[in-house]
């Protein structure tokens, strides 16, 4: 394998991904689904996994939801997070029934327990201009 | 499920670190040892199933696929098929589904899966960052720092929140496969831990402790998989194949519908149901580990630990060399060593050598029936696989 120090990974969007990146870099948290069966899809992807329709759409979302596990990444990330640590990464149930990968951020973050009410939030990555939903404890 | 067929052969060399032991080396090895095992000779092998390389050569990679072990072992013209299958740590239960239908169905007779990969040499660093790539989705999950261990934490954090599982149980897993591996001569690890021990290790990502997960190794192992009424001539000894069931659940952990079980209560129904065998009909169990939360989640869903939890079980010492439900013999990746897809050939390994009564000091006396477990890269697929000393 490659000696290269990995960077930092940044999301490369899709054809069928930019309008989630486009609706980011706004604050805005918005979620796919199909127009045919009304499936939400997540993570974005090209066709509906329910029916395999191309005929997708996008729905605001409110940006809440729940903690559904998590992780403090205390030591030892891969290298382009060395340093930056620790931080939380978390699986999120939205309200509306879909789930996403994120972290929680905010001063109370390392306190996060599973079943927690969480609020969306935004981080640019710097020097690019895409900005990652990130969440926040709430209550 | 009627046996039609049957494990009839096993080879291992030592896992660890053997920097000047090539892969080819190991793979012709243990190969050569499983076809010895069986007894038979290099051109009864009508398939040659190798395991994918991950860390070892690009070019031995691809030597495996473009046959080198029948020009190696003697099996040129007398080999049908070469061609790799690939599942991760899923890999044992995978070839062992694949190599089951080709003899199943009659294409081939005899068929030799082989596994061989140098993880020893992999710098600690070198080895985060390529599992910060490996199953975790470039666009969705990897800029927000994640990878293999905070995918096995999540699982983890959310199997203890739904059962009540303890941090401290978490370490007894590690007590088991250590208690274990002090009786394999081809483990990695052969020193007994205590949980005290286990838990001075800070955190890398919670819940996850250092022995609570696995290190990386050079490794080899080979089976041998024969049709049923093949078998039985074979060897004294065949090892029926009495059930297979697994579900693939997710490419993103993300979008894991049941983080804390994944599938393994829908495969473990399957799999009894096919092997017509229940909970106190198994006598070893061979399930995968790489972290010690993952042998919990199939002892659960197994129903293995007489209605308990399956932490408190292992933790009260069940699962230990002597216990009532021995798991893990071969002290699993966490003490024999983490070899990649190979973790999950080496525990087929095992699982036969077990039936065949051909497991040194770590011989479970009288056991007739055992179950073994697999998942692959982020714990995308869950496989439960039931073999017997009995056919059916
Ligand atoms: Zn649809």
């Amino acid at each position: 394998m490659s000696d290269q120090p990995m960077s930092r990974p940044v999301p490369k969007p899709t054809a069928w991904s930019q309008p989630y990146w486009d609706a980011a870099r706004e604050e805005r948290l918005v979620i796919q689904h199909c127009n045919q069966c009304a499936t939400k899809i997540m993570n974005p992807k090209q066709y509906c996994p329910s029916c395999l329709s191309d005929d997708l759409g996008w729905s605001e979302s409110d940006g809440q939801g729940t903690v559904y596990s998590f992780s403090i990444q205390k030591r030892s990330p891969a290298s382009p997070f060395v340093g930056k640590g620790p931080y939380v990464v978390a699986v999120i149930r939205l309200n509306s029934g879909v789930q996403l990968l994120s972290n929680i951020v905010g001063e109370r973050a390392f306190d996060v327990q599973c079943g927690d009410a969480v609020r969306v939030a935004f981080e640019p990555i710097p020097g690019t201009d895409i900005t990652l939903p990130v969440f926040t404890l709430v209550g | 499920m009627k046996s039609t067929a049957a494990i009839v052969g096993t080879g291992e060399v030592p896992t660890g670190n053997y920097p000047n032991r090539t892969e080819a080396e190991a793979a012709v090895t243990a190969c050569r040892q499983a076809i010895l095992d069986a007894g038979l000779s290099p051109r009864d092998i009508e398939a040659v199933m190798p395991v994918g390389v991950v860390m070892g050569s690009r070019h031995f990679n691809t030597d495996l696929i473009f046959s080198r072990l029948c020009e190696e072992l003697g099996m040129l013209r007398s080999v049908k098929l070469n061609a790799q299958v690939m599942a991760g740590g899923a890999s044992g239960s995978a070839t062992l589904k694949v190599a089951y239908a080709l003899v199943a169905s009659g294409a081939v007779r005899n068929v030799l899966v082989v596994h061989s990969d140098k993880f020893g040499s992999t710098t600690m660093q070198q080895g985060i960052d390529l599992f910060a790539t490996l199953g975790i989705s470039e666009e969705w999950e990897a800029p927000y720092g994640h990878n293999a261990n905070t995918a096995v934490a999540l699982i983890t954090q959310r199997y203890m929140h739904e059962t009540g599982t303890t941090e401290e149980e978490l370490a007894a897993v590690a007590v088991s496969m250590r208690q274990w591996g002090a009786l394999n001569p081809n483990a990695m690890f052969r020193k007994p831990i205590t949980v005290e021990e286990v838990m001075r290790g800070d955190h890398v990502c919670t819940p996850l402790r250092p022995k609570t997960m696995s290190l990386w190794a050079d490794g080899a192992s080979a089976y041998i998989v024969a049709r049923a009424e093949d078998a039985r001539h074979i060897t004294p000894t065949p090892v029926y194949v009495r059930g297979m069931a697994s579900l693939v659940t997710h490419y993103s952990v993300s979008q894991e519908a049941n983080l804390a079980f994944l599938a393994f209560p829908e495969v473990a129904k399957e799999a009894y149901a096919q092997a017509g065998l229940g909970p106190k009909d198994i006598h070893v169990a061979e399930f995968y580990d790489a972290y010690s939360v993952m042998p919990l989640l199939a002892m659960d869903a197994m129903n293995l630990c007489d209605g308990d939890r399956a932490g408190r079980f292992i933790a009260a010492g069940h699962t230990l060399p002597g216990g009532k439900l021995p798991m893990t013999t071969t002290g699993g990746a966490i003490a024999q060593g983490h070899t990649g897809a190979g973790v999950g050939v080496s525990l087929v390994v095992e699982t036969a050598r077990q039936l065949m009564d051909k497991a040194g000091d770590r011989q479970v006396k009288d056991a007739v029936n055992a179950a073994e477990s697999g998942s692959g890269g982020t714990w995308m697929d869950s496989h439960i696989s039931i073999l017997s000393r009995e056919a059916r």
